[in-house]
């Protein structure tokens, strides 16, 4: 009985090993709910927890699989960072060429989400470094405010 | 007041939807990259979104075609007979039909 307990805690402690690799189920469930409320507007339609693990093995085999194409596409062009384009260029090699351009305008979504806060965290640095150069001469604000009242009034 | 990183905004959706254009971590898809061949080592900071946004289209098409088995069924809940079919039945799916059916075979093997 002893030796049984053990065995199923080795499976246990591998598969929790493996889950660890996997993708996370809540993520692949909203997936696969969002996608069926698209489909059946009027009837519910819902999902066996033992279907999810389907789902997840699947994407999870398909990253391998798409990612050793890419790798390869990259060699073929003799460089060593796999990039977006050789992604683009694999999916069409292994026959799912109609996700490439749902896939290049998320791509593009996402480049510009990108510079869009890189520039508004440039320009926060940039606020709080004025913000700093300004308190040393608060003491002598007053002077210049006069100065500057002085040279409006000559206008 | 602590500011979101470059990801986690996209990840939670931003402001807009509540599903965003990148669902899966990408740390964990780098992970799984990395893992698939020795070879792979360098990959760019863009290439687990393209994965990320792949794997969200292939999981809608294997729910769509599993939808369709179970609707033809007339029954309302997809189980995992209706996603092997699904794979099985759709030619660019061929290098899951491997996954479906060991997976197939693991429960058909009697239990000692």
């Amino acid at each position: 009985m002893s030796e049984k307990e053990k065995e199923k805690e080795n499976v246990v402690t591998e598969k929790v090993v493996s889950e660890a690799d996997e993708l996370p189920k809540t993520i692949v469930r909203r997936v696969v709910k969002d996608k069926l409320s698209q489909l059946s507007m009027d009837s519910e339609v819902s999902v066996l927890r033992d279907s999810l693990q389907g789902f997840c093995e699947s994407a999870r085999i398909f990253i391998h699989f798409l990612s050793a194409t890419a790798n390869d596409v990259c060699k073929e062009s003799n460089r060593q960072i796999i990039n977006a384009e050789d992604v683009f260029k694999a999916l069409e090699e292994i026959e799912f060429a109609e996700f490439v351009p749902p896939l290049r305008t998320s791509l593009e979504e996402f480049r510009q989400k990108n510079a869009k806060r890189k520039s508004e965290s440039l320009k926060a640095k940039e606020t709080s470094k004025k913000g700093k150069k300004k308190e040393p001469s608060s003491t002598d604000g007053v002077g210049n405010k006069e100065e500057d009242e002085d040279e409006i009034e000559e206008e | 007041m602590k500011r979101a990183g470059t990801y986690s905004g996209i990840l939670s959706g931003g402001i807009s939807g509540r599903t965003g254009p990148h669902l899966l971590p990408l740390a964990r898809i780098k992970k799984i990259m990395k893992k698939s061949s020795d070879d792979v080592k360098m990959i760019s900071g863009e290439a687990p979104i393209v994965f990320s946004k792949a794997c969200e289209l292939l999981i809608e098409e294997i729910t769509k075609r599993a939808w369709n088995i179970t609707v033809q069924g007339k029954r309302r809940t997809i189980c995992k007979e209706d996603v092997a079919s699904a794979v099985i039945t759709t030619d660019t799916f061929d290098f899951l039909v491997n996954l479906v059916l060991d997976s197939a075979n693991s429960q058909d093997s009697p239990r000692p």
